[in-house]
């Protein structure tokens, strides 16, 4: 429970998280009134077909999402070139992508140019991880 | 005469060598990132704010500048060789852009928009030049009650009277509401909705939250519903020269845009939008060529990208006076300020005088630049167009990472940059607009801190909103905004 003691004001670090709480729960009860009562207004259609689009693709989705967990897991022990590496990888095969020599090139090349973009140039920390000693060998 | 001079030390700063190496560099990405299909000025200026954490704050803040010129007019040469507006401000480009483009007349079309831009950007900034000093004279008689009354106004007009839907933009203002209220309480210390972990309480970041919102989500979305389909681009034209006829019908459409799209900008009206499309519209009733509007009338491209260069010049007027963005590009450009403590606002042009003026100064730079730059190199840019989508989201992904990772160096920072992409997901697939939330996170914090300051001052009396004439005029005009297309339209009905 956050304190409620407000000072000369009257109202304490609790009031407006109450405002908005409060004004969350009208909009929800707004948004399900309109879905109860011919669905919301002015929205797109729910066939994505008629929006112009193909049906959910799951397996894109998760791809995506997929390389951007590998990311997260990777970036703290691989380092930032490798984390990118995969993550540019997953995308790319979310979209559909097959080839996955020229992703892995692309992504590795992207990554490393910007790893030494930032480090070098703009002097701003990223992990090198797993890479740290052949970065090293390379006078980087 | 005191702006004059104020200006005038600006140039002092702006054309230094090394700011206007980052007015330049600012210009080129900021283009290069605009170019990018599915990348609009806002994603743009939160991807690249990493870029500038080393930089000295008014070479950051000149870079900025730069980018989102940029960054406007490369999401301009998109929608109309691609007809994918990036943003709702280009809708009204794409509908004649992308027709000329079909009609074999690109390269008029990117030249009449540049030029366009360029003009009606330099007005609007002399615009800004004159109007900004006025209203800053006026923001240092404003209390806390009147600035929590503006900002409140701000909040209503960005979410509840623009767009499809009045909740759906309400919702997505007070999500921002409630995440802007992560973190320290910054009046009395209290940590809320932190949960325990510690970098929520820095609070959640314009940068993680609209990279999150535009990056990911839309990634996601893409991937998901459309990266199956195919799509044609335009093929550029060989010349981008103007023939006399276009110039003669651009001129006045790019003069009139201006003048629709500035004002526009500086109320809080969320940006540039609603003036795209009244120039188009009102090129549309004053042209001698009705006939061609829905065919390629380059009326129809000068007038509303003319129009949208103005609104975004007249964005930065609330922005840098008041301290209130009105968009959400506007939202993360004062992220950027705060990042180095700086709080836009009237007290900033009396205590940052060089760094607001060189800004400003910088803006007039921009322009020119943006134009030589821009003409010569469109070919370049329609290079970057065709950038095949899984490299190019790929590519996207990688910076969108970066720019949350390089926060705290940390991985808690790329989980919430992943819920943040499941929400925008969400958001884009329900049509709910994602830059009320933006724009409530940032100024959301700000309202809270001058409704707690007012209400100390008046020793917890809440009536003091309504008993202060400006107050209570802005709050009039709020409510005004809300009842009276509701009164309308149940008049029209009966």
């Amino acid at each position: 429970m956050l304190p409620s003691e407000g000072g000369y004001a009257g109202i304490g670090p609790n009031f407006v998280p109450g405002v908005v709480a409060a004004g969350l729960l009208l909009l929800g009860g707004w948004l399900t009134y309109e879905a109860f009562s011919g669905g919301w207004r002015n929205a797109p259609a729910d066939d994505p077909r008629e929006r112009g689009e193909h049906p959910f693709h799951a397996s894109s989705f998760g791809w995506i999402s997929a390389g951007l967990f590998a990311h997260m897991v990777l970036i703290g022990t691989g380092g930032f070139v490798l984390a990118g590496t995969a993550l540019f990888g997953c995308v790319a095969r979310g979209f559909g992508s097959t080839r996955i020599v020229r992703d892995a090139v692309f992504g590795l090349v992207l990554s490393l140019a910007v790893f030494l973009f930032f480090v070098k140039l703009l002097n701003v920390g990223l992990p090198a991880g797993w890479l740290a000693p052949l970065l090293g060998v390379a006078g980087i | 005469m005191e702006a004059f001079d104020a200006l005038l030390a600006g140039f002092g700063v702006a054309l230094k060598p090394i700011n206007l190496l980052w007015g330049f560099i600012g210009v080129t990405l900021g283009t290069f990132v605009g170019v990018l299909p599915g990348v609009g000025p806002a994603l743009t200026v939160a991807m690249l704010l990493p870029l500038t954490a080393k930089l000295d704050p008014t070479g950051a803040l000149i870079m900025f500048a730069g980018i989102y010129y940029g960054a406007m007019f490369g999401g301009s040469t998109t929608t109309i060789l691609l007809n994918t507006p990036g943003e709702s401000a280009s809708i009204a480009t794409a509908l004649e852009g992308n027709k000329m483009a079909k009609a074999g007349r690109a390269g008029p079309a990117l030249a009449t928009s540049a030029i366009g831009s360029f003009v009606a950007g330099t007005i609007a900034t002399v615009l800004l030049t004159l109007l900004a000093p006025l209203v800053v004279d006026l923001a240092l008689k404003f209390g806390p009650a009147e600035y929590f009354s503006l900002m409140v106004f701000a909040f209503i007009t960005v979410s509840a009277v623009l767009g499809s839907s009045t909740v759906r933009g309400l919702t997505s203002l007070f999500l921002g509401l409630f995440l802007g209220l992560i973190g320290i309480d910054s009046q009395t210390g209290q940590a809320r909705f932190a949960f325990g972990v510690p970098e929520l309480l820095d609070g959640v970041d314009v940068v993680v939250l609209a990279v999150g919102l535009f990056a990911v989500g839309e990634a996601l979305y893409v991937a998901a519903y459309q990266s199956r389909l195919t799509e044609t681009m335009e093929k550029m034209s060989s010349s981008i020269m103007m023939t006399a006829e276009d110039w003669k019908r651009s001129w006045p459409a790019w003069l009139r845009a201006t003048a629709i799209g500035f004002p526009f900008g500086t109320i809080p009206a969320g940006g540039s939008e609603i003036p795209t499309f009244i120039s188009y519209a009102t090129e549309k009733k004053l042209s001698k060529h009705p006939e061609e509007f829905g065919k390629g009338a380059i009326e129809g491209v000068a007038g509303p990208e003319a129009a949208n260069n103005a609104a975004a010049t007249g964005v930065l007027v609330p922005l840098l006076t008041l301290g209130i963005p009105t968009s959400a590009t506007a939202a993360i450009l004062l992220g950027a300020f705060q990042n180095y403590g700086l709080q836009p606002g009237p007290l900033l042009f009396q205590s940052q005088s060089e760094l607001v003026w060189g800004l400003i100064a910088s803006l007039y730079i921009g322009n020119i630049i943006l134009l030589i730059l821009n003409l010569p190199l469109i070919g370049i840019w329609v290079k970057v167009l065709t950038i095949p989508k899984d490299l190019l989201y790929a590519g996207i992904l990688v910076f969108a990472t970066l720019g949350a990772y390089s926060l705290h160096q940390s991985w808690v920072d790329l989980l919430t940059l992943y819920v943040f992409g499941l929400l925008g997901f969400a958001m884009r697939r329900w049509d709910i607009p994602v830059g009320p939330a933006v724009i409530g996170l940032i100024l959301g914090p700000l309202a809270e801190t001058q409704f707690r300051r007012a209400l100390s001052i008046s020793q917890g009396d809440a009536t003091v909103f309504l008993t202060q004439p400006i107050s209570a005029t802005f709050l009039a005009i709020t409510v005004a905004l809300i009842v009276l297309p509701w009164i309308v339209r149940r008049v029209r009905r009966t």
